[in-house]
């Protein structure tokens, strides 16, 4: 064998994993795609794009995009937010530092669903703790707000089966999962930073924190807060087991909360209609493919340092 | 364009005492360096003059003012850091436009895009200055590139650029040129004096480097342990070092110490042989300093001492011998220039003698003891 196809054998494991696991399988979702292909039928016929206008025409799938679209966009600049704000607060912390981090991960290590049902309880209209809580303000200055005093006089929100609020909620309860694993990522962004930049800083005249963050801490975190972001937009378009433990009948209140990975698994899975259900995975995988190409695009362009 | 006193800064890391009571004044316009092995406190020094550490004790003052309590960003010093600590993501220009920036202008005027506009002819003063400083140092051609596209000289330019842009009342550098290589520190040694000269400007230098501290300072204080061992001009320090270690740490390669003894006399003898200078006292034990360079092989053996060559360095300029000699653990290095010493071999037998007058002698615990050439029962 000559040399120069060495290569290809040297590479050859790698390339046929990467077939075999990742490349056939999105192939035979798009073709899948363009079917009306279901598990167990001896064959499909070839609709063309028929599953695709479907997802761009009908309400449901409106509905899905809306609800994706809303939980992405408030979970990810949240999450994100806090887990910079929680990484410089216990980065400036001297004691229980390693406490608090503590704390702020456990809900990324907990089981979802379980933690679902814990908050289930404390949404609950009228014996949960939320409402309860929200209860005991009545009577106080807090009326004068005419949303508090709405509640007071009537009943307040029910937070998870109410279509104004069920997607606030779920994105609420998404944040508080997914802070803390941007926080452990910001907190090790934050230690690569050389201790000797701050110093310079602060003889260069950056009197205030303020100046420091805007001259020092966020221009070096870049790298880590592109990766971060990136990280943070793909879990939030891959949110699921959260609506399916409250909402196993299908999207929550009115369909607000039907997310796409819900909307996949009961396409696909639960009603068996695998074209849809693979047109729907071609269309996320376009959505993750942009992000990823976003990300390297700026992780080229802005944030490369040395 | 300032003077800085220490007075008693002592400091504490843990259990540590890293400075002891130091003391030091430093003239206006002088360029001072503080010189000593690595975990001598030097650093730290510096950094409680640039008030980016505080002193357990004592009072740091400049022109006189009480600066103890004053943060860094007030006291208008600047620093030159080891790593350099440009901003990785700002090019060279806005580096050095940064304390500029922070200083002159207002919140509103630093906001990016806003910032600008509001203060065009701001802007253009302040890069005008940047022009200026990058003129002098030879790096008008790097302002628009980011710190990562640059050598490591040239960053330490762009850094030296960033320290001088706005004249703050002194420099200080810690360790400046240790990540540079050996050919452009030298060179570097020679620019950062003609750059001290030309802005008649306080420098305060940390280094662990003595050949660094000897070419380039006015003064320098010689530190070990905390405490500053001797300070003064650098011709002082090395031809009159008050104690041993001293003499070691400043001279390369180090300075001879050989043990020596007296008579009730008190005078001097160096490996049995009498070198007609007296102590105040007679001692049991004291130890004689000699450097290489007052040193020199001699065929002769009746006045000079034997020893074999046990290692030869060259250096092309100079030969330095290391000599075994009898009795004695330490070998005794000898500087010899390249023609004389040629002819020797190593493992041959040879003598060596010393200069008249150019013995340094310490007592036991390494202080230096003064010398006369007569006895001093005598004198008196």
């Amino acid at each position: 064998m000559s040399q120069s196809r060495a290569y290809l054998w040297l590479i050859a494991p790698a390339l046929f994993l990467m077939l075999l696991i990742l490349i056939i399988p999105i192939f035979a979702a798009l073709g899948l795609s363009f079917t009306n292909y279901s598990l167990g039928n001896p064959q499909a016929n070839f609709v063309g794009l028929q599953n695709y206008e479907q997802i761009f025409t009908r309400t449901t799938y409106q509905k899905m995009f809306g609800a994706t679209i809303r939980y992405v966009f408030v979970v990810v600049p949240i999450t994100v937010g806090l887990g910079l704000g929680a990484a410089l607060l216990i980065k400036s912390l001297t004691r229980f530092g390693d406490l608090y981090k503590t704390i702020y991960f456990l809900p990324v290590m907990a089981a979802l669903i379980a933690m679902a049902i814990v908050w289930e309880f404390a949404f609950h209209p009228t014996i949960g703790i939320i409402n309860s809580t929200l209860e005991q303000g009545c009577g106080t200055v807090l009326e004068n707000w005419s949303w508090y005093a709405n509640g007071c006089e009537r009943t307040f929100p029910l937070w998870l089966t109410d279509r104004n609020y069920a997607i606030w909620t779920v994105s609420f309860i998404g944040i508080w999962q997914g802070f803390g694993f941007n926080m452990v990522l910001y907190l090790a962004g934050l230690t690569s930073i050389p201790k000797e930049l701050y110093s310079a800083a602060e003889m260069d005249g950056a009197k205030s924190s303020w100046e420091r963050f805007r001259l020092v801490t966020w221009p070096m975190l870049g790298p880590t807060t592109v990766f971060v972001v990136t990280i943070s937009f793909i879990r939030s378009f891959q949110v699921f087991d959260m609506v399916e433990a409250f909402y196993p009948q299908g999207g929550g209140p009115s369909k607000s909360v039907y997310v796409m990975m819900f909307a996949l698994y009961e396409k696909g899975i639960q009603q068996n209609l695998m074209g849809i259900g693979a047109a729907i995975t071609v269309i996320f995988l376009i959505f993750v493919m942009l992000l990823t190409i976003v990300q390297r695009w700026l992780v080229d362009k802005r944030t490369h340092y040395v | 364009m300032a003077n800085i006193r220490l007075s008693n800064i002592s400091k504490r890391f843990g259990n540590t005492d890293v400075l002891d009571g130091i003391d030091l004044d430093i003239n206006d316009k002088e360029f001072v360096t503080l010189v000593g092995p690595s975990g001598c406190g030097k650093s730290t020094l510096l950094r409680i003059i640039a008030g980016l550490e505080s002193a357990d004790t004592g009072t740091v003052s400049i022109n006189d003012t009480d600066v103890t309590g004053i943060r860094p960003a007030n006291r208008n010093l600047s620093m030159v850091f080891q790593s350099y600590a440009l901003y990785p993501h700002l090019s060279v220009a806005q580096n050095m436009l940064t304390p500029l920036k922070l200083r002159d202008l207002s919140f509103l005027q630093r906001l990016p895009m806003i910032g600008p506009l509001l203060a065009k002819t701001e802007y253009q003063t302040l890069y005008q200055q940047v022009k200026k400083t990058a003129q002098i140092l030879k790096i008008e051609n790097l302002l628009e590139r980011k710190p990562g596209q640059l050598s490591g000289g040239q960053r330490q330019r762009a850094a030296l650029g960033r320290a001088m842009v706005r004249d703050p009342l002194a420099f200080l550098m810690d360790e400046p040129l240790s990540n540079l290589d050996a050919a452009l520190r030298v060179h570097m040694r020679s620019e950062l004096t003609q750059l001290h000269q030309r802005l008649k400007t306080t420098f305060v230098y940390v280094t662990h480097d003595q050949s660094e501290a000897l070419t380039m300072s006015d003064k320098m204080a010689v530190m070990m342990k905390g405490k500053i061992l001797q300070y003064g001009p650098p011709d002082e320090i090395y031809h009159n070092p008050q104690t041993t270690d001293v003499a070691r740490f400043v001279g390369s390669p180090a300075i001879n110490i050989i043990p020596g003894s007296t008579d009730e006399t008190g005078c001097v003898s160096l490996l049995g042989r009498s070198l007609g200078i007296y102590i105040s006292s007679p001692r049991t034990s004291i130890q004689i300093g000699l450097r290489p360079e007052h040193l020199s092989l001699s065929e002769d053996s009746s006045n000079s001492f034997p020893g074999i060559i046990r290692h030869i360095e060259n250096l092309g300029s100079d030969l330095f011998y290391h000599l075994e000699v009898e009795g004695m653990r330490q070998r005794i290095v000898v500087r010899t220039s390249q023609s004389e010493g040629r002819r020797l071999p190593l493992g041959s037998l040879t003598c060596f003698t010393a200069e008249k007058d150019k013995h340094l002698v310490f007592d036991e615990n390494g202080n230096r003891l003064t010398t006369k050439s007569q006895k001093l029962a005598e004198v008196a």
